[in-house]
């Protein structure tokens, strides 16, 4: 846990400086032909290993409020209103900055300014994004295709919204986009929305599919403190390997250190959860290698389990804790009379999610072992040995590892699988962040980047690894470089029929909005855009089930059983794999308690259950179930078209509450009021066809409220262009 | 009622238009679009083609138990040392089943056990897609549940219902490469049915807001050429037949007799189990149901007790109920599952095994009180009649009057067929 903390303050505040200049960016706008591709330049591009030597001043300080309070913690981040800090004691913690003295605030203004002037130089991030459009169009042009032409203003001003902090503009956000004629004005509007809170909200979803957080592990054992924990991470910006490599050697229990619930989630089943996250962080198709050697790649039963070793000596559940919890609830907590036995056996559940490192490696070569290895003795203990995608990388220095320690074997491995020189970390995250925000990856699937000549445009992809890399993993900085290129100012093209070819990226791709930045996008046209300043946080409760000294006696079980009682927790009488109870989940709320609406909490997707029950606006729209890696899914379906004629979304934006309709109502003619719900719901105004017919329908007994429902019925509604 | 009246009528035209295309033996998509009754189907199927079994299953329910079901703890018991925890029991029919599955001894002489199934995908995800298409999972294609097949070459099932639903899952573009109008309704909570169906403002306002939507959406359905804009143009269109249907009932659980519901089970699959089959009663073809939680890797005899129960009461109670109503013979009941699970224990559960493992059919023309196929004596792999998950497909549309030699042509030109070429298991069939 002190090891945590301490990188968690170190990192938090000292990240990115663009010390090297980009590799082979510099490209000559005359020349026509292709020149080679960039090669990933592990030399040139390789960060330093030492903290930056920045000039940035002590974060730590005591922050106090007009009453008198007051809290000694390092400035991590500020994001809006959200203040981030971090104590002492390693506590991550959100504070408003309204609600802090003036020194504080201009304190914590100020530190953020030098700590973003510590991010990419502008002059990097236009040399990066101009090699993007070099690779891409001299591709196309070697395949004979054309970029798209430009997006408009109003695409563009939507596309962004969404893709960037994951909801559509409000009508105030695009009429003052629009309206500006600053040359820069792109670049600006990209800058505040990617160091604002809504950029970690809609990060933290995008991660919640790829990561597979779910508010219950097992059989309803709480995982709020996973969750608790990513969004600290975000908030705090610690970058990609770092949170990484937090998740790969995390130890404890998941109701004191969330960031076990990464490895934990698959606790009851190991060899699947190292499928898991060899495929999620490095693309590599290993699952098959499972159970027989891969029938198209190259990886052998035997290397899974070679790779598989390095978690063999780690222990997910406690199987002791587990029979004694069994045991106790069975005699009805003898001796401890009036111990509830669903509470006991639950608090025992909780306290058997653990992740300990042994002194032994105990994985073995199944019995029925299939892989044709004459090396391998079906039954023997496997070496913990890494997987290799090529001869060179055995000298490649993330390959220099220590596998004596048997209780080391995941650090070690940790530190291979983040290494800036892993042959594919830099680029799996790389190529799922491109698939975020242009709709296809440069490779697909991100589930397979095994051979990376595949790549659709594989410079393209090394040039991405490039940028990561020297953005240190900041995934922010990244999609500020992605956000900047003229490829992604282009106008959408309709989804590739990929049989016919790969799809070159002549512009980013028409999608459905997903299922996130559906609700999202209903939330703030129902009641504005605060909800991007509400948090919802429910480890701490989940914390006072820790048993102390993790000793499950009936008196240690009372303790807890009586401590959570007092604390009113929401987990004590909540039901079964929910989140407590409604009223529970509403007090958990920081920054302001989201309003409720026909039976449903207006928060933010990421500030709502995880997954949300299944027959919630989320689910129906395809977020995913949680329980497979990627499934999130943008599929039509009937039952979507009635949600949003007949259900909870039609009254949401029908009611007079709703504040798109609201607003639109204060405009002075017909025509502004139509204007003003174009506006919000589409980001444009009406063209010349629309107005008449919209204003038309008014004289025909239908009001704003009508012409909304008819808006968020639309397609352009759901696609972004 | 006959259902078989509830499908749409010939549509002259497109059957002209259809017979000439398929004189070239090859479909092409998405051209095709229309409708075909099974009537029409037969003139295209040779006559040799015709035998035991074709056509009977006028409707199909499709039960699909995720995570993998352990063949040796269910349909195939063991008697060695790869014995479950669970005892083999004796049933109505001359196999046995083990003691997790009391309910279906009792209806084992309805049924068909398939026990030499057979297949190499041992990751849910790619194996659940295997077996709901009969495809491989690729990266650049993705391919048609039964349901979308069997609309493709019989039409719609129903004027206003869908001839698809899924229950207790999401439709994951089970239409494939097809138009999306052949997409599954979803039903994720079968309790609450269709949800939203009627609308909340009176008709009139209703009649007005959909013209005026119709108007201001016209201009981007228009410019859009994805596919995906298409179909939610698609989706809208079936919406809004949909509510105007009189058969919307066919989606309420509340007009089933309570004692029936407890018969099926009162949690998730038992009542989506009851919905499919009221759902086939009022037109609708393919009925997919969902089952989660089979992945027994620990703690596998509290896991059959548990899920395997309410599989047993539900499966059991629908095939007594669709033979006790006469439909057994026109309705195929499938039971399948993405893999089976290792013969070894191993703390407390097994793992993942493709190699063999068991399904079952009932009704639809297969035999009752059938075992198809044979596993080794530690079920570790088939030893009899191996069935892979094509062949498996192949017998079912084969059973459904699909023509499953024919090929189509999907939009970037590659050729398929239903169950990708694999040969129906004709002794199944009775």
């Amino acid at each position: 846990m002190k090891r945590l903390i301490l990188s968690a303050s170190i990192a938090a505040c000292s990240i990115l400086v663009w010390t090297h200049p980009a590799s082979g960016a510099k490209p000559n706008k005359k020349q026509q032909s292709p020149t080679p591709a960039p090669v990933a330049a592990n030399n040139a591009s390789q960060p330093d290993a030492t903290p930056l030597k920045s000039e940035l001043p002590s974060p730590w300080r005591t922050w106090s409020d007009p009453q008198g309070n007051k809290i000694e913690a390092a400035f991590c981040s500020l994001y809006g209103n959200i203040l981030t800090v971090q104590t002492r004691d390693g506590k991550t913690v959100q504070m408003y900055l309204m609600n802090l003295v003036p020194e504080d605030r201009v304190f914590a203004a100020d530190y953020m300014k030098r700590q973003r002037a510590n991010s990419f130089a502008d002059d990097y991030v236009k040399k990066a994004a101009y090699q993007i459009d070099y690779l891409i169009g001299s591709t196309l042009v070697a395949n004979k295709q054309k970029f798209n032409g430009n997006a408009t203003e109003e695409q563009y001003v939507r596309r962004i919204y969404l893709d960037a902090v994951g909801r559509i503009p409000t009508a105030e956000e695009s009429s003052a986009f629009l309206a500006d004629k600053a040359p820069d004005k792109r670049a600006k509007l990209v800058d505040k929305l990617l160091y604002s809170p809504g950029y970690t909200m809609h990060m933290y979803n995008w991660m919640g599919d790829m990561l597979r957080l779910k508010d219950t592990f097992g059989k309803g054992v709480p995982a709020f403190t996973f969750q608790d924990w990513l969004k600290d991470q975000l908030h705090a910006d610690r970058p990609w390997d770092s949170l990484v490599r937090t998740m790969l050697t995390a130890q404890g229990k998941v109701c004191e250190n969330g960031a076990t619930g990464f490895l934990l989630y698959d606790a009851q089943m190991p060899l699947d959860g190292v499928s898991n996250l060899l495929t999620t962080f490095l693309g590599a198709n290993v699952a098959c290698a499972q159970c027989h050697d891969h029938p198209l790649a190259d990886w052998k039963q035997r290397e899974f389990y070679q790779m598989a070793a390095f978690f063999g000596a780690s222990d997910g559940i406690d199987e002791k804790m587990l029979g004694a919890g069994k045991k106790l609830a069975k005699n009805g907590g003898k001796g401890t009379p009036g111990l509830n036995k669903g509470l006991v056996q639950k608090i025992a559940s909780a306290n058997a999610y653990r992740l300990e490192d042994t002194n032994k490696q105990h994985l073995t070569f199944p019995k029925d072992f299939k892989g044709n290895d004459s090396s391998v003795k079906p039954g023997a203990p496997v070496t913990p040995t890494l997987i290799s995608w090529s001869k060179a990388d055995a000298k490649n220095p993330a390959y220099k590892i220590n596998t004596a320690n048997p209780a080391q074997l995941r650090e070690e491995f940790a530190r291979w699988m983040t290494h800036p020189n892993n042959p594919r970390f830099a680029e799996n995250i790389a190529n799922r962040v491109w698939k975020k925000v242009f709709g296809l990856a440069v490779q697909e699937p991100v589930s397979d980047i095994d051979d990376l000549s595949k790549a659709s445009n594989p410079a393209l992809l090394a040039h991405l690894a490039t940028i990561i890399k020297a953005g240190r993993f900041d995934l922010r900085e990244f999609q500020r470089v992605l956000f900047n290129s003229q490829t992604y100012q282009r106008a959408a093209s309709a989804s590739p029929d990929l049989e016919k070819g790969p799809y070159l990226f002549p512009g980013p791709l028409v999608r459905r909005l997903t299922a996130e930045q559906v609700w999202d996008s209903l939330v703030v046209l129902s009641v504005g855009p605060d909800v991007d300043n509400m948090i919802l946080r429910r480890g701490e409760d989940e914390k006072l089930m820790s048993l102390p000294g993790n000793s499950p006696t009936a008196e240690n079980f009372k303790y807890v059983i009586d401590r959570l009682g007092s604390s009113g927790a929401a987990m004590g009488g909540g039901k079964k794999g929910g989140g407590g109870s409604e009223k529970g989940l509403l007090a958990e709320y920081q920054g302001g308690k989201p309003q409720q609406r026909f039976g449903m909490i207006l928060a933010r997707a990421s500030e709502l259950p995880q997954p949300a029950a299944e027959t919630h606006f989320l689910r129906l729209f395809g977020q995913s179930d949680r329980l497979v890696a990627d499934s999130n899914t943008t599929d039509g379906s009937v039952p979507q078209a009635l949600m949003l004629m007949n259900g909870g979304a039609s009254k949401l934006i029908t009611d007079t509450n709703c504040a798109a309709v609201a607003a639109a109502e204060k405009a002075a003619s017909t025509d502004a009021k139509v204007d003003s719900l174009y506006l919000a719901f589409l980001g444009r105004k009406p063209t010349d066809e629309e107005r008449p017919v919209a204003t038309q329908a008014m004289t025909t007994g239908l009001g704003m409220s009508d012409l909304a429902w008819a808006l968020v019925n639309t397609r352009e509604f759901l696609f972004v262009q | 009622m006959n259902n078989d009246l509830l499908r749409d009528p010939i549509e002259r035209r497109s059957f002209v238009e259809r017979c000439a295309r398929y004189a070239f033996g090859l479909t092409v998509l998405p051209a095709l679009a229309g409708k075909l009754s099974a009537a029409e189907k037969a003139v295209q199927v040779s006559a040799a083609a015709r035998s035991a079994g074709f056509g009977k299953a006028k409707r199909i329910i499709f039960l699909e138990l995720q995570g993998g079901l352990s063949h040796i703890d269910s349909f195939d018991p063991k008697t060695g040392d790869t014995k479950g925890p669970g005892a083999a029991i004796s049933t109505k029919a001359d196999f046995q089943l083990t003691e997790y599955l009391p309910e279906t001894a009792k209806i084992a002489d309805k049924i068909t056990v398939i026990r030499s199934m057979s297949a190499k995908v041992g990751v849910h995800a790619s194996a659940q897609y295997l077996m709901r298409t009969g495809y491989e999972k690729r990266s650049t294609i993705v391919h048609p549940m039964l349901g979308a097949w069997a609309q493709h070459y019989l039409g719609s099932s129903s004027k206003t219902l869908p001839s698809t639903v899924c229950v207790n899952r999401s439709a994951n573009h089970g239409n494939g490469y097809f138009p999306a109008a052949f997409s599954p309704l979803p039903i994720l909570d079968p309790d609450q049915g269709l949800t939203n169906s009627a609308s909340a403002v009176s008709q009139d306002v209703q009649q007005k807001r959909i013209g005026l939507l119709e108007q201001l959406d016209a201009t981007f359905g228009k410019k859009m050429a994805d596919e995906n804009v298409k179909a939610y143009g698609d989706f809208y269109e079936s919406t809004l037949q949909l509510m105007k249907s009189s058969d919307l009932k066919a989606f309420d659980l509340a007009a089933e007799p309570a004692e029936l519901r407890d018969k099926y089970g009162r949690n998730k699959f038992g009542q989506g189990v009851l919905l499919a089959r009221r759902l086939v009663e009022s037109g609708v073809r393919f009925v997919e149901v969902s089952s989660g939680g089979w992945d027994m890797h620990k703690q596998l005899a509290d896991g059959m007790e548990d899920r395997g129960g309410d599989f047993d009461r539900a499966f059991a109670a629908l095939v007594s109920d669709l033979d006790s109503r006469g439909m057994l013979d026109s309705t195929l009941v499938a039971v399948t599952t993405e893999f089976g699970r290792k013969p070894q224990f191993d703390g407390g559960g097994r793992g993942h095994h493709p190699l063999v493992f068991s399904t079952a059919l009932a009704g639809g023309g297969v035999k009752r009180g059938y075992v198809h196929g044979k596993s080794d004596a530690k079920g570790y792999e088939p030893e009899e009649k191996p069935v892979s998950v094509g062949s498996f497909h192949a017998t079912i549309a084969y059973a459904a009057g699909l023509p499953i030699e024919q090929e189509v042509t999907t939009p970037s030109g590659r050729p398929m067929t239903v169950g990708n070429k694999g040969k129906p298991a004709m002794e199944v069939f009775a």
